[in-house]
């Protein structure tokens, strides 16, 4: 009862058995298409960068190439480069950057120091950017997946349900969507960081803040699962997986979620670089950690005054967030792909 | 065939008789839209035996696929309205709980769908899907699920299955995908299939294969089929029983062999004229049912075919004709003026005059005169 030119997925030899027999033949799937892979080398770079990044910030404290704690408050100064035991409080450019100078001459003083150069206090910008990633990349993520987590539940069941469900879950992401994004996180964050603590290091929690950015990210996912899903619910798939008894739960989180996963993927992806610039926002306004902790996005506010005399400053840790999120775009990519099965010919 | 139950849905009351797996009586199905209410199946009564397969044959927009799922109990949440009564194996399915039916669907009674390429989700494993209902009604371990989905796999005529559970559906063909369809819905041996134009989206060669095979289990598990399909040609050979359905109603019922034997209803025959025929020359145009299915939110007075309907006369626009037995037992139509009535074999007449003698002058004395029988012969050849 086989039949025999169904056997083969290999379509070109069914093509070639078809063309031969002159006879019509199931139309088998198209062969595959060779995909344009992107280049292994630059997967494996953006490995390795995360990998470095990672690594070195979970080790800052010991790894012989971050210089100092710069984490610790008492121990701020020790990120100074120092010259004969002073530190040397001057925007010096990154060793490399040979056609740039110091924006103070000091006699004796190297004229530049470090991968990344100095800031205005004399730290090191390289060592910061390494315990700046723990803070920044912590933040980043959480709220994104808290956003992920609640947004996607929202979503999901507000576009399998519709309804009131949706109609609630609709009129309350406009209302957030309404409101001022930056508003809404200033206002989350000093609601939550208690006024009476007069120990400046724990009033300013770290958690305030990824609440305050989930929320920032929760309308837009809840949009574009709800978006998703109410075009996937209506597919055939969805009603065959009904005609077999499956409940709701199972058809929501079985058969829909996985097609909604890719799209999810990528969005979350912009949305981590988004937040991690966003947390610089609430830093410029004094309302990320406490002061000499460095976040990424605080020290590319910090710098973005002294732009014309030293690029560095703003430059530098904008350039490993760059790094970074091109990185997880990378990889999000291979991972979309992963998922991604199905085949566009249908 | 041994049918003693009468079908004018006046007296639908369902009495239980052995054998009986289904019985449907003036389903009424309709949807509420922003134009008005769609009546998509209104008044439909029929019954199924065990082991039997019923086809129900119809153009787009008759009804028949929403027949089935008003059946299944398959609909849309909102906007839906059923009415009538569905006894499926004694229980009535349409006063159910969404948390019974759930209990029956894919156990008792599954559904293979029309287009295998949008049927089966595009990113799960096969032999997942088709462990679906295994898992969902028998509690099968994932293990096992398996085991029995790489059995149905072998069933339903698909070699190497050990290698197709790792597939995904996009890999597969569309025969394929089709078999693993049927496979799903066999995978916790149903009662009744219904198969809602199982081979539309396949071509030729393929659609005999599926149908076989369709055959071959019905026969093998002892399994009532419902065929819902727009070609006879598909039914012809495959069903003991069929439907014809028109703008949600059934216009014509009968033992398969009788229906393609002595069909009253013009619709039928117009559906069977529809058939490109092998014999034919090459570039004979193909005969077509010439307007389109009816607006069913306001559907024609009088019978719903009138409008399309050749040998229409002027009672048709008046009255709806009721379901009626033919001759045959188990035969009913719905036709003031079916086949084989004198004002059909009048018009049958002048239809082949044309061709014949085009020049003839006494045609043009005719209509008058076929306007004139109705009411009188042509009633008593329906009744």
């Amino acid at each position: 009862m086989t039949d025999m030119l169904e056997t083969p997925v290999d379509a070109e030899l069914a093509g070639a058995i078809a063309a031969a027999a002159g006879g019509p033949i199931d139309q088998g799937p198209a062969p595959p298409r060779r995909y344009k892979r992107r280049g292994r080398v630059t997967i494996w770079l953006a490995v390795a960068w995360l990998v470095f990044l990672v690594f070195s910030a979970v080790g800052a404290s010991w790894l012989p190439y971050v210089k100092h704690s710069c984490s610790q408050y008492d121990n701020a100064l020790q990120c100074s480069t120092y010259n004969k035991g002073t530190p040397l409080k001057i925007e010096r450019p990154p060793v490399w950057a040979v056609w740039a100078h110091s924006t103070t001459h000091l006699p004796g003083a190297p004229e530049r120091a470090g991968w990344m150069g100095t800031d205005r206090n004399g730290y090191d910008i390289f060592s910061r950017v390494i315990y700046g990633a723990r803070i920044s990349l912590t933040i980043g993520v959480l709220s994104i997946t808290f956003g992920l987590l609640i947004g996607g539940t929202l979503g999901l069941l507000s576009g399998y349900h519709r309804g009131w469900v949706d109609r609630v879950t609709d009129n309350t992401m406009n209302i957030m969507l309404a409101f001022p994004a930056l508003l809404l996180a200033i206002f989350v964050v000093t609601f939550f960081n208690s006024p009476d603590s007069t120990d400046e290091v724990t009033a300013r929690k770290i958690w305030p803040i990824i609440l305050a950015l989930a929320l920032l990210s929760i309308p837009p996912l809840t949009r574009l699962v709800r978006a998703n899903t109410l075009s996937y619910a209506q597919r055939d798939f969805v009603l065959a997986a009904r005609s077999v008894g499956a409940n709701d739960r199972r058809i929501v989180f079985r058969e829909i979620l996985p097609n909604v996963v890719p799209s999810m993927i990528s969005f979350a992806l912009t949305g981590l670089a988004l937040l991690i610039v966003a947390e610089g926002a609430l830093a410029y306004l004094g309302l990320s950690v406490q002061a000499p902790t460095p976040t990424w996005g605080k020290m590319i506010y910090a710098g973005k005054d002294r732009l014309q005399d030293a690029w560095w400053i703003a430059l530098m840790p904008a350039f490993v967030l760059f790094l970074t999120i091109l990185s997880i775009n990378l990889l999000g990519d291979v991972v979309a792909e992963r998922f991604n099965i199905r085949d566009k010919i249908e | 065939m041994t049918r003693p139950r009468s079908a004018g849905h006046l007296q639908g009351e369902g009495r239980p008789q052995t054998g009986t797996l289904l019985e449907v009586t003036d389903l009424r199905t309709s949807f509420q839209t922003a134009l008005g209410t769609v009546r998509a199946v209104d008044g439909v009564t029929f019954s199924l035996d065990r082991g039997r397969a019923l086809g129900i044959v119809g153009e787009s927009g008759s009804g028949k696929t929403i027949l089935s799922r008003s059946v299944m109990g398959l609909l849309p949440r909102r906007n839906v309205e059923r009415e009538g009564s569905v006894r499926f194996q004694g229980q009535e399915l349409t006063t159910m709980s969404l948390k019974e039916r759930r209990e029956i669907w894919g156990a008792e009674m599954a559904m293979i769908f029309q287009d295998p390429m949008t049927s089966l989700n595009p990113v799960m494993k096969i032999g997942k899907q088709i462990a679906e209902p295994l898992r969902i009604h028998l509690d099968l371990t994932r293990s096992a699920a398996m085991g029995t989905a790489l059995r149905l796999l072998d069933d339903v005529g698909i070699p190497e299955p050990d290698k197709r559970v790792d597939q995904y559906p996009h890999e597969l063909s569309g025969g394929m995908r089709q078999r693993v369809m049927i496979a799903m819905a066999l995978a916790c041996g149903p009662t009744l299939l219904f198969a809602d134009e199982p081979t539309t989206a396949l071509d030729v060669t393929v659609q005999a294969q599926i149908l076989d095979l369709i055959e071959a289990q019905r026969r093998d598990r002892n399994m009532s089929v419902i065929l819902v399909t727009h070609d006879l040609g598909v039914v012809a050979s495959h069903t003991d029983e069929i439907i014809v359905m028109y703008a949600g109603q059934i216009v014509e019922r009968a033992p398969t062999a009788v229906l393609f034997r002595e069909m009253r209803m013009p619709y039928t025959e117009a559906l069977l004229e529809s058939i490109p025929r092998l014999e034919n020359p090459s570039h004979t145009p193909l005969r077509v049912i010439p307007g389109r299915p009816p607006d069913l939110i306001n559907p024609p007075v009088g019978c719903r075919f009138s409008p399309r309907c050749p040998y229409v006369q002027d009672d048709c626009r008046e009255s709806a004709p009721p379901l009626v037995e033919a001759e045959t037992p188990g035969h009913v139509y719905a036709c003031w003026h079916p086949v084989g009535s004198p004002v059909w074999a009048e018009i049958k007449a002048r239809q082949a005059a044309p061709h014949a003698a085009s020049a003839e002058p006494a045609a043009s004395t005719s209509p008058p005169a076929a306007t004139a029988i109705p009411s009188a012969s042509a009633t008593d050849g329906a009744r």
